[in-house]
């Protein structure tokens, strides 16, 4: 049994973690006032560009390929959202269709149209001398690829900065009341385009991590809705970079049970197995109460001053 | 004795928005060690001269000359960093935020909490603003938001400080008190620009006065070198004096004491109520009762005056007599429409962005089915801009492009065009000028002359007596009918018996 917990516990971080990198990136640029729901087609275009990087350089060549495809995904939505000031649902929701089909079509005239499974060099488990022989969670923390370390720094190095630098201070008013960021001298569009490109740097590294340290090939939508399971883990960790953590490990928790109850080979379609994220998806966002504590002005489009 | 430069000084700044010439060489000269008020009308171009000078508004032609140096703005962060500070007429704090967090906004680099909240203490020492740093704004008490806008200019080292109709918002004794504060802090190096519209506050306090009108500069002068009767004149242009000069006058001497009803503290006998309430109690989704057992009843004809210090629950009172709001308990009894003028007109009564025949339309929308009869909406669109002598707007014109006196009227026109049996109005005249004023408290006695029963809550307490046939005090969610007599309804608003 406790094998079985062990095994749990491991796969989980190891499914939080791209759903972590996306929703740490989310966070920011929610927290700056702008909602980004093209986050999926962030990640699944990190998801390409690091399998092509990958195959032109190396796996680092990979995960710099994966950021610069979130990037451009990203600059995409804030030319359009921040620059333009188009709506950033409409723009979000066209980026993602956008990015699915586009990702398609380049790896089938990449790779023909077979689609075939493509192995790409992927990095492996780098235990923790020490912390990983840890009974339980040390396999689960500590003897998993580098970027889950980095989610581990990550989190906490977003909420330091968030709460800690003027620059943060700045990002959280944004997206309270840009009216009043910009009389205090901040440039409110500059710094949330700043946020929505990281934002898809960190959703281009998801992409990347499900491809080089998870999955070692792509397939098309492979980013199956962990786009949108990101900002659901951004509202159930009530936008704070160490509730996002949290929030993504109990969706790392659902999928690692949903396997686990695959294999314990109940009597019931296995789709149903399979929903559990989205389900928990769903609640999540029914039953989180995100008056008060959402950005006052997110998603809300900017009006010229004066 | 060789002239100091002045503080602040802006000379033939002109700018356009569209087809509008807001200003037109308007220049204004800000001595050090003084407190100038900046007067006009709404949308004479105060806040533009002012929004020009603290670098939120490029200006199309002219300069702007801080301690005699030249200077050109580029965003509020360059006026900040040239010594100047603004208080906005609409505070730009981010609620959320703590105080210290507020004032540090707009920094660089690390942001250290503790050493913030060291200065806010230090400048509280100093100027005896206090404020606790780690408070949320926006739970801060108005008054205590305001503190936190001048205290977020003077952390950032502020020695001329604008402030936009800063007693707008206040209670005539925070007023006082504000002012005597500007007052005092005025001197040796540091200066303040008063923008107001309320005349006598200004040359209460103020050295120099300059006037702009239409955006152009038509009086510059230290305040004891100028009569009263040419700065009125300057607000309200020489040729239009005459005719402006009744309501005006009515203004400054309220009537007080001489309604046209013969006061009472019960509803005029022999007359059905039109609104009556009965042990009417509401309690918020906090569980906090906002008002206990509210009887009344208001007669067509009549002018219910209500007074209160605020949040005492007159805006629920206000709210179920117009029939906004369900008691928790007790009984309403009102006409299917009644017309209601919210306070805050911006956010409760317009649509900024819809045009004026759509925010006509919303009269009764929450209870209108099907289709929107549009011709008929912008026929009555163009009669209310008529009738209520709305200017400057076509009837496709966003409400956002009206002036704050415009809006105001367009609110009253709106809602008495349905031909209402009552009018609640709620802080009716609030941030008006004095011509503004005086057209919506004329055309709240006209609705009275009509015979509607009319209810009117203001914070100005003369306003109230003015107006009212009767008074209704509201305190601490108690309702109490009196007569307008100032002395016991400032009691009673008190709590005193």
């Amino acid at each position: 049994m406790s094998d079985a917990l062990t095994a749990l516990l491991e796969g989980s971080v190891r499914t939080a973690t791209p759903l972590a990198f996306a929703a740490l990136g989310e966070v920011v640029a929610e927290r700056s006032g702008v909602i980004n729901i093209g986050l999926e087609g962030a990640i699944i275009a990190g998801a390409l560009g690091g399998l092509l990087a990958a195959g032109a350089g190396g796996v680092v060549a990979g995960f710099a390929g994966a950021i610069v495809a979130g990037v451009a995904v990203a600059a995409v939505f804030a030319a359009f959202t921040i620059a333009l000031r188009v709506d950033q649902i409409i723009t979000g929701t066209g980026i993602t269709l956008l990015s699915l089909g586009l990702t398609g079509a380049i790896y089938r005239a990449a790779y023909g149209t077979g689609g075939a499974a493509l192995g790409t060099p992927t990095i492996g488990p780098a235990p923790v001398p020490g912390l990983s022989a840890l009974p339980w969670v040390g396999p689960a923390l500590f003897a998993q690829p580098v970027t889950t370390y980095v989610v581990m720094i990550l989190a906490p190095a977003t909420w330091w900065w968030m709460y800690r630098t003027h620059d943060g201070l700045a990002l959280r008013a944004c997206g309270e009341n840009p009216e009043a960021a910009e009389a205090a001298g901040i440039r409110a569009s500059r710094l949330q385009a700043a946020a929505v490109l990281w934002g898809g740097a960190l959703g281009g590294l998801a992409g990347g991590t499900l491809v080089l340290a998870q999955a070692g090939t792509f397939a098309e939508g492979m980013s199956a809705g962990r786009g949108f399971i990101a900002i659901a883990i951004v509202v159930l960790g009530r936008w704070h970079p160490i509730g996002v953590i949290v929030a993504g490990l109990l969706f790392g928790a659902a999928n690692s049970v949903q396997f686990l109850f695959q294999a314990m080979g109940w009597q019931a379609p296995y789709q149903l197995f399979l929903a559990t994220p989205y389900v928990l998806t769903l609640v999540a966002l029914a039953t989180v109460r995100s008056q008060g504590v959402a950005p006052a002005a997110l998603g809300r489009p900017r009006r010229d001053t004066a | 004795m060789s002239t100091p430069a002045p503080a602040l000084a802006l000379r033939d700044v002109s700018k356009r928005f569209g087809a509008v010439q807001a200003l037109d060489r308007s220049s204004i000269t800000v001595r050090a060690g003084t407190v100038h008020a900046l007067l006009g009308e709404n949308g004479a171009g105060k806040s533009t001269l002012m929004r020009i000078a603290f670098g939120l508004a490029r200006p199309d032609d002219g300069e702007i000359q801080v301690r005699g140096t030249r200077c050109a703005f580029a965003s509020a962060a360059d006026a900040g960093a040239a010594g100047l500070g603004m208080v906005h007429q609409h505070f730009m704090l981010v609620p959320a935020l703590t105080v210290a967090e507020n004032v540090a906004l707009g920094g660089r680099g690390r942001f250290a909490a503790a050493a913030v909240a060291e200065r806010i203490r230090a400048i509280g020492e100093e100027t005896g603003l206090r404020l606790e740093p780690d408070a949320e704004a926006g739970t801060l008490p108005v008054s205590a938001q305001q503190r936190l806008e001048i205290v977020k200019a003077l952390a950032r080292g502020a020695s001329v400080l604008i402030l936009d109709e800063p007693t707008a918002v206040l209670a005539p004794t925070e007023a006082r008190e504000l002012l005597a504060w500007v007052r005092r802090w005025a001197t040796g190096e540091r200066a303040a620009v008063l923008i107001t519209h309320h005349l006598d506050e200004a040359l209460a306090v103020a050295d120099d006065v300059t006037v702009l009108r239409r955006g152009v500069t038509v009086l510059a002068r230290p305040v004891a070198a100028v009569p009263r009767q040419a700065i009125i004149g300057g607000m309200l242009g020489e040729g239009e004096l005459h005719a402006g000069a009744a309501p005006l006058v009515h203004l400054e001497e309220p009537a007080r004491g001489a309604p046209l009803v013969p006061p009472g503290a019960a509803a005029p006998a022999g007359r059905r109520p039109v609104l009556s309430i009965h042990e009417a109690s509401v309690v918020d989704a906090r569980g906090v009762v906002r008002l206990a057992g509210a009887t009344c009843e208001i007669a067509g004809g009549e002018i219910v005056g209500v007074a209160a210090i605020e949040g005492s629950g007159q805006a629920e009172l206000l709210r179920l007599l117009s029939g906004r709001l369900a008691p928790t308990s007790g009984t309403v009894s009102i006409p299917d429409e009644v017309a209601f003028v919210p306070a805050d007109r911006q956010r409760d009564a317009l649509v900024l962005d819809f045009t004026l025949v759509e925010n006509m339309a919303l009269r009764g929308a929450g209870a209108a089915r099907g289709r929107v009869p549009w011709k008929a909406m912008a026929n009555e669109t163009a009669l209310a801009l008529e009738q209520f002598d709305i200017r400057g707007a076509g009837r496709q014109a966003p409400a956002r492009s009206l002036s704050g006196g415009n809006q105001q009227k367009f609110v009253l026109a709106r809602e008495l065009s349905g031909a209402p049996a009552a009018l609640v109005a709620e802080n009716p005249t609030r941030g008006l000028d004095i011509r503004a004023t005086a057209d919506v408290l004329a055309r709240v006695r006209a609705a009275r002359s009509a015979g509607l029963a009319v209810v009117v809550y203001s914070e100005d307490l003369d306003e109230v007596l003015a107006l009212a046939d009767r008074v209704l005090v509201v305190h601490q969610g108690r309702v109490r009918a009196m007569a307008p007599d100032r002395e016991a309804v400032g009691r009673a608003m008190l709590g005193a018996q």
